[in-house]
């Protein structure tokens, strides 16, 4: 068996690596599980560090089994992706805890560049991947600790050199390298990652505000529009009693694409681009009626904006946001969205009876409607005291008058309806936190919002949201940057960086992080096709078509023309001087300045002799100097500090002699 | 130790007058566990050195006095039969001393210095068959006329290059040569007094082995050989023996001098002597070579 100089160095080493993989994992894996695996790793650095023996073969073997059956069981075998991180983490884990000679380590080292790289699968932020490299490199600098007999440092050293080296290549390959369509497509993470669902059931929304997790960001090319920024994603058309869904008419009728219909529309609102972050769900965000000249990307009927395939990485495109149309709506459209098919909520539908009475038109109906919100104080809060039964609205209109967007949107729909006015919600996300610098506006999962578009003849759709009477400050930014309910907020948020916003460093370090990450996102994971495209054209003109994989031809012809030169290059001699002959040097080229050198063959020895009986004001110090030279040249004495002070000394000393 | 040697330089000098140098040189080579060829004429005082430095260095000495019918059973010595026993035994020859002394070496035929040399490289001879270990230390001071001279059989390169050095004496300074006719009567080397026994002149061997040889020492000596090689004013050029005896000859030469690590200048000094006669130049008009030699190849820093 090889004894491994640096086990404990190694094995602690991958101990911390999987420590940060199962912190981070955490997130993704059941409780239990994660618990197991962090158990594995306490272990081993525990065993590690007490120089306790490993557990033999038939022990680990059986604790293997267990774990193998526990992680079937919580994760299921229905999302394959987790599975295999799950199995990958366990295995890797286990082998750490069984490792012995470096065969065993080898194995390790090269099953954790692929846990490592697992992480790509679920996150790709600036942040991910300076730790994701940080890992790297540990792991390269045990690879290195296998082989040489090195300390960490060192190998983390030359590790880190070798990062930085592959860089320059990493660019050129991102820059050059022509984008092929993915070969295969991984299967979403069952997770949900967005907020949003396609039944609005106000508890849903609730909930969301506990997250800060980014949800997408959008530049403006110019001016950014007015306030506020309602993002419309899903449209919710038919209520079954409780909660407003997407009728499969809604989903299945409206597929064509709107560029033509948008063309026709009214003015354009603004110009911006998105960049979403990977998601499950196929819905992208918008303003008002938006339409796309994004590839990957359609545009429907109702100015929503959809995926057109599944992706686990960031997608950016392209919006143009009009005006909604005028045009009056059929007698069918007319019909479904005043539907309503539930007798339930009896108060409420006397309510709008009521209101429709006292008003003249649909207009008048609308800030009626606002004016009751307001009036019967009605208040916003994001931790609604729970309703059951039939009749939620009635409880929520009539007793609690406490609620989120998704009670006021149910709510005002429900109103609208029964009003006889076509209306439906709408959910998605309000506001942003917007950043001057670079013209984004940053969405998060608390940012998740619903709303009620109603149809008012001669305006078209037009927004009614009750949270912008409510709760008006709502409308403006982010709901992090809400004054009033900023406490409620925070308290209800989980621990984070934006739970810290209080304190100004942290928020501005929060923000730079989010101006780096937006960076990153756009630069390098939204560096697609097009953008290789535009960044090509920049280069070479218009005829890029044969040029891109010619080009790439070319370069990596010259990269091994290069390389092939630099090996047979021939070696010429540029070995670092020590420093006595340095100093040696340095008193010879004073001489030779002084014309007191021999030009001789002389040896430095001789040479120093020569110099002192040419020049005696200095000699004394010239013959110390040769012996200082002979006893660090020739006798192998180190060349101490003192030493280096001793020839600096004499050097002066020689130097200023008259 | 270093008192010891200085003593012994001491000692020779009062037998030999003016030629310290040659004298260091002798020494060198005998630290350095080589045999020693001294090239000169007759009357020069070769005889003189080597028996000074046999007996100051406490050794056992043998003279063979070279001839051209000198047979090698005459040095190595031969089976004779004893009629009481019946049997062989072997006479040893005046080989098997610690110093020996074989004078004017190339008057004696190839065979015969066939035998001495391989003697020399072995340190053991071999008589109908069975070996003979020949004493420790052994050394062997060689000396020879100049080649001019008649009835002389030379040495071929070959079995040159077993001598570690080559020297030659020279004539004295008139100085010397004055302080020599006076002195004429006290000048006998068998008064000189025994300093050192084989004991102290293993522990000096020893210390020579510790002395330092640093990297630019090595690379100034694989210079000087490789000029040798791609030079072709040279008959021969060195061969690694060269540069090995090279390197120890100048170990010794620098704790000769006091010191325990080698200079350049430690090279310089044994450089001719060692070299001389492996590049097939006369001692005398080999000199001005090896000057120009040592200017053209500098010394590394």
């Amino acid at each position: 068996m090889i004894e491994l100089k640096n086990e404990k160095v190694i094995n602690l080493s991958l101990c911390f690596i999987y420590a940060c993989l199962v912190i981070f994992f955490s997130a993704h894996l059941p409780l239990p599980f994660i618990s197991v695996l962090a158990g594995l790793c306490l272990w081993n650095a525990f065993i590690t560090g007490k120089n306790i023996a490993k557990p033999n073969a038939w022990l680990a073997n059986i604790l293997a089994a267990g774990a193998l059956g526990l992680m079937v069981f919580t994760i299921g075998m229905s999302d394959t992706v987790i599975l295999f991180v799950a199995m990958l983490l366990l295995s890797s884990l286990f082998k750490l805890l069984q490792a012995k000679n470096k065969k065993h380590y080898h194995v390790i080292t090269t099953l954790t560049f692929f846990s490592l790289s697992s992480v790509y699968l679920f996150s790709q932020t600036i942040v991910t991947t300076l730790t994701v490299s940080g890992l790297y490199i540990l792991n390269f600098a045990v690879l290195g600790l296998l082989e040489s007999k090195h300390n960490l440092k060192i190998s983390a050293k030359q590790s880190s050199k070798l990062l930085l080296m592959a860089l320059p290549l990493a660019i050129f390959l991102l820059l050059f390298l022509p984008k092929m369509p993915a070969f295969w497509q991984l299967p979403g993470p069952k997770l949900a990652k967005t907020g949003l669902s396609e039944q609005v059931d106000p508890f849903d929304i609730a909930k969301l505000s506990n997250s800060d997790e980014l949800v997408f960001r959008a530049t403006f090319s110019k001016q950014p529009p007015l306030t506020p920024y309602y993002w419309r994603a899903i449209i919710h058309d038919e209520f079954n009693g409780n909660a407003w869904l997407t009728s499969d008419f809604l989903k299945y009728n409206n597929q064509q694409s709107n560029q033509n219909l948008a063309t026709e529309q009214n003015t354009l609102i603004a110009n911006y681009s998105v960049i979403a972050e990977p998601a499950t769900q196929k819905w992208l965000y918008g303003l008002t009626y938006s339409t796309s000249n994004s590839k990957n990307v359609d545009a429907n009927a109702l100015g929503l904006l959809r995926k057109q395939s599944y992706q686990a990485k960031s997608l950016q495109y392209n919006v143009a946001s009009y005006q909604f149309s005028v045009n009056p709506l059929n007698e069918f459209e007319q019909n479904r969205y005043t539907y309503l098919g539930f007798k339930q909520n009896i108060k409420t539908n006397k309510l709008a009876m009521q209101l429709k009475e006292q008003v003249s038109n649909e207009q008048t109906f609308y800030n009626a409607l606002l004016n009751y919100f307001v009036e019967q104080n009605f208040t916003y809060t994001l931790t609604p005291s729970p309703m059951s039964g039939n009749n939620t609205l009635d409880q929520f209109l009539f007793e609690n008058k406490r609620g989120f967007c998704g009670h006021y949107a149910s709510a005002a729909a429900f109103i609208f309806r029964s009003a006889g006015i076509p209306a439906r919600v709408v959910s998605g996300y309000l506001g942003g936190e917007y950043n001057n610098d670079n013209n984004t506006l940053t969405v998060r999962q608390y940012d998740a919002h619903a709303w009620v578009e109603v149809y008012l003849q001669n305006k078209g759709w037009t927004i009614f949201d009750a949270t912008a009477v409510v709760a008006p400050e709502r409308l403006n930014g982010s709901l992090s940057q809400n004054q009033e309910l900023n406490e409620e907020f925070k308290n209800n948020l989980d621990f984070g960086l934006v739970s810290l916003s209080n304190f100004a460093a942290i928020n501005w370090l929060r923000l730079e992080l989010e101006q780096l990450d937006y960076q990153w996102s756009s630069w390098v994971l939204g560096f697609d096709q097009e953008k290789q495209n535009d960044f090509l054209k920049s280069l070479f003109g218009n005829k890029t078509s044969w040029l891109v994989p010619l080009f790439v031809l070319i370069t990596a012809a010259l990269c091994f023309a290069v390389y092939f030169i630099y090996l047979n290059w021939p070696k010429t001699k540029t070995a670092k001087l020590p420093p006595i002959v340095k100093a040696y040097n340095e008193i010879l080229h004073w001489g030779n300045k002084k014309n007191i050198t021999s030009t001789d063959s002389l040896s430095p020895s001789q040479q120093l002799e020569f110099m002192a009986k040419k020049k005696p004001s200095a000699s004394k110090e010239l013959i110390e100097f040769k012996h200082l030279f002979e006893n660090s040249r020739y006798a192998n004495k180190p060349f101490t500090k003192e030493r280096k002070t001793q020839a600096k000394d004499l050097i002066k000393l020689i130097k200023s002699s008259k | 130790m270093q008192s010891t040697v200085t003593a012994i330089i001491d000692d020779l000098s009062n037998v030999i007058f003016g030629k310290q140098k040659q004298i260091k040189l002798a020494l060198t080579c005998l630290f350095s566990q080589g045999h020693l060829l001294i090239e000169d004429l007759p009357g020069m005082g070769k005889t003189t050195l080597s028996h000074g430095l046999a007996t100051v260095l406490g050794l056992s000495y043998q003279r063979i006095q070279f001839t051209s019918d000198l047979l090698p059973a005459d040095i190595l010595g031969t089976n004779v039969f004893n009629s009481n026993e019946h049997s062989f035994t072997f006479h040893k020859g005046p080989i098997f001393s610690q110093v020996v002394l074989a004078d004017e070496i190339n008057r004696a035929g190839p065979k015969t210095q066939s035998a001495l040399l391989e003697a020399m490289e072995e340190q053991q001879v071999t008589v109908d068959g069975k070996k003979y270990n020949l004493p420790d230390p052994f050394f062997v001071i060689a000396t020879q006329n100049p080649l001019y001279q008649s009835g002389t059989y030379p040495l071929p390169e070959s079995q040159l290059d077993r001598f570690m050095m080559r020297i030659s004496l020279g004539f004295p300074t008139k100085e010397a040569e004055k302080r020599l006719i006076l002195n004429l009567q006290k000048r006998d080397y068998s008064q000189l007094p025994k300093r050192i026994d084989e004991q102290q002149l293993k522990q000096i061997q020893t210390q020579i082995n510790g002395v330092t040889l640093s990297i630019p020492i090595v690379d100034y000596i694989i210079e000087l050989v490789n000029f040798t090689r791609n030079s072709h004013s040279f008959a021969a050029s060195l061969s690694p023996r060269a540069s090995i005896a090279l390197a120890k000859a100048a170990k010794s030469w620098a704790y000769i001098d006091g010191r325990d690590f080698v200079i350049p200048e430690d090279v310089q000094a044994v450089f001719s002597s060692v070299c001389l006669h492996r590049l097939g130049l006369h001692s005398d008009s080999g000199e001005a070579q090896v000057r120009e030699l040592l200017q053209a190849v500098p010394v590394p820093v």
